[in-house]
């Protein structure tokens, strides 16, 4: 029998290219699969991506039919990495347009204040303490942004960011965390090598969760129990 | 703070870099795939292919080559080159890019800015124009590869391509592209300034000081480069280090193991 693998799954809004995200999170010891439908993407599965391009409104229309089953998962300790839009999913609504998202954190998405808008370009990271420990794995500083909007948490929401950015004077949360949900405003995948070791870092977090739940690569066949 | 990105455009005609790139110990020279890790590894903070192709074979191809590169790039790729159409924007951002530029189809359509942005944002849709001064000093648009001029005063058109929906501007200056006397520092700034988007300045990059002046002195937001680095004139990581030294933020050089 072949070690289990970290059985990683990636939600589709079919908006544009998961290469790069795809091939960050294919290792030695992950299996990854592409899921349109959105309850799918959180059964069989140890980690769950939420990936990063698209628009808001599309993206919460292609998950509403699995939303309920997601944000259980989620609150229910199912690792997940959202990226970008992906991030903002997990708050509640976006100015960008009508749509319901996973709120799994409290707070609202609304358009970068600042002249320049798409921030686009490599901006730094203002880490909060204690420092997470996905970024002192991937010792990642500074990172790609293509965004317009960004991710304003209410209440105690605010005390899951682990990360800040500032773009021109706008001080946004540039990551999150809230216990095995992370979400993170750059694109990792794109912000070179210590971006992809954020992700690897992530996915290594998310064996050692699946191995305590004792899920690792079992099979859909495994997962039912009497 | 946002940093100063330095961008290395590479010319690729189906699944070949054109112009000579004379890096020394790669195994294949003209492979684009290669060549954009090679960029990443030297601390390029984007890839730009410009696609020369001259058939649909070779557009087709391209797309391939993106793919594969997109596989191995860590850092933002972006297209542009014979697109004209949404659909066509569509097609290479599947295939692999971050970002897609427009630039004779815009002028001959303006509308595709629009409606390549309502499709998949505003930050994957670049208006590529390419700018040369005109008689009594107004910069003028080139289309077709600068080979015809057109009416359009190339300020006002960055500001309708911003208008349209694009998220970035690439501005060549057809006067300097090749010539390495320095980027058109009055046309960069007189586009930065008028727009709200970043600019990236294009043609005329000679040695280090330039992209300095491009940034300090025309507003650009990034710097594109092309022929010095491929003639092995110099290094993204020694343009990076004389941009740090004159004040400017730019991304470090990130160790390489992953």
């Amino acid at each position: 029998m072949s070690t289990p693998r970290l059985r990683v799954s990636v939600f589709d809004y079919e908006a544009g290219n998961l290469h790069s995200l795809v091939k960050s999170i294919e290792t030695e010891f992950t299996t990854v699969r592409v899921e349109r439908d959105p309850a799918a993407a959180v059964r069989d599965t140890d980690a769950l991506i939420l990936p990063g391009v698209g628009a808001f409104t599309p993206a919460a229309e292609r998950l509403a039919s699995g939303r309920d089953a997601m944000r259980d998962a989620l609150l229910g300790g199912l690792p997940c990495l959202g990226i970008c839009l992906g991030m903002q999913l997990l708050f509640d609504h976006s100015d960008e347009g009508p749509g319901q998202g996973l709120s799994v954190l409290t707070g609202r998405v609304t358009r970068l204040d600042a002249q320049r808008v798409p921030q686009i370009g490599w901006n730094t990271l203002e880490p909060t303490a204690p420092l997470d420990p996905l970024l002192v794995q991937s010792g990642l500083d500074t990172v790609y942004y293509a965004n317009s909007f960004v991710c304003r948490p209410t209440g105690e929401s605010g005390r899951h960011v682990i990360a800040y950015t500032t773009h021109e004077g706008d001080r946004f949360p540039a990551a999150v965390r809230v216990g095995n949900v992370v979400g993170a405003q750059f694109h990792p995948e794109k912000s070179s090598a210590p971006g992809v070791r954020f992700v690897r870092a992530f996915l290594r977090e998310a064996v050692h969760i699946a191995a305590q739940r004792g899920t690792l690569g079992s099979s859909a066949t495994e997962d039912v129990t009497p | 703070m946002l940093t100063r990105r330095v961008i290395v455009c590479l010319d690729v005609k189906g699944a070949r870099v054109v112009k000579g790139v004379q890096f020394v110990g790669l195994r294949d020279v003209g492979d684009p795939v290669a060549l954009a890790t090679r960029y990443e590894a030297e601390g390029a903070d984007e890839i730009t292919f410009l696609d020369i192709s001259a058939s649909a074979e070779e557009r087709a191809t391209l797309l391939d080559v993106a793919r594969r590169t997109a596989e191995q790039l860590f850092i933002p790729l972006t297209i542009g080159g014979g697109v004209r159409t949404a659909d066509d924007v569509a097609r290479a951002l599947r295939a692999g890019a971050d970002k897609v530029s427009l630039n004779s189809a815009a002028v001959t359509r303006p509308e595709v800015l629009t409606e390549a942005a309502d499709r998949f944002g505003a930050q994957c849709v670049v208006a590529s124009i390419d700018a040369k001064r005109g008689e009594g000093g107004a910069w003028k648009v080139w289309v077709k590869g600068g080979r015809e001029e057109t009416p359009l005063e190339a300020v006002a058109w960055a500001q309708e391509c911003v208008a349209r929906g694009a998220g970035e501007i690439l501005l060549t200056s057809i006067d300097r592209d090749g010539a390495r006397t320095g980027y058109d520092l009055d046309l960069t700034r007189a586009v930065a300034d008028a727009v709200n988007v970043p600019v990236i300045a294009s043609g005329g990059a000679g040695e280090a000081r330039h992209l300095v002046d491009a940034v300090t002195e025309g507003h650009a937001d990034a710097v594109l480069v092309a022929g010095i680095l491929h003639d092995g004139l110099t290094t993204v990581a020694a343009l990076k280090d004389v941009m740090r030294a004159a004040g400017l933020p730019v991304r470090a050089l990130p160790e390489l193991v992953a």
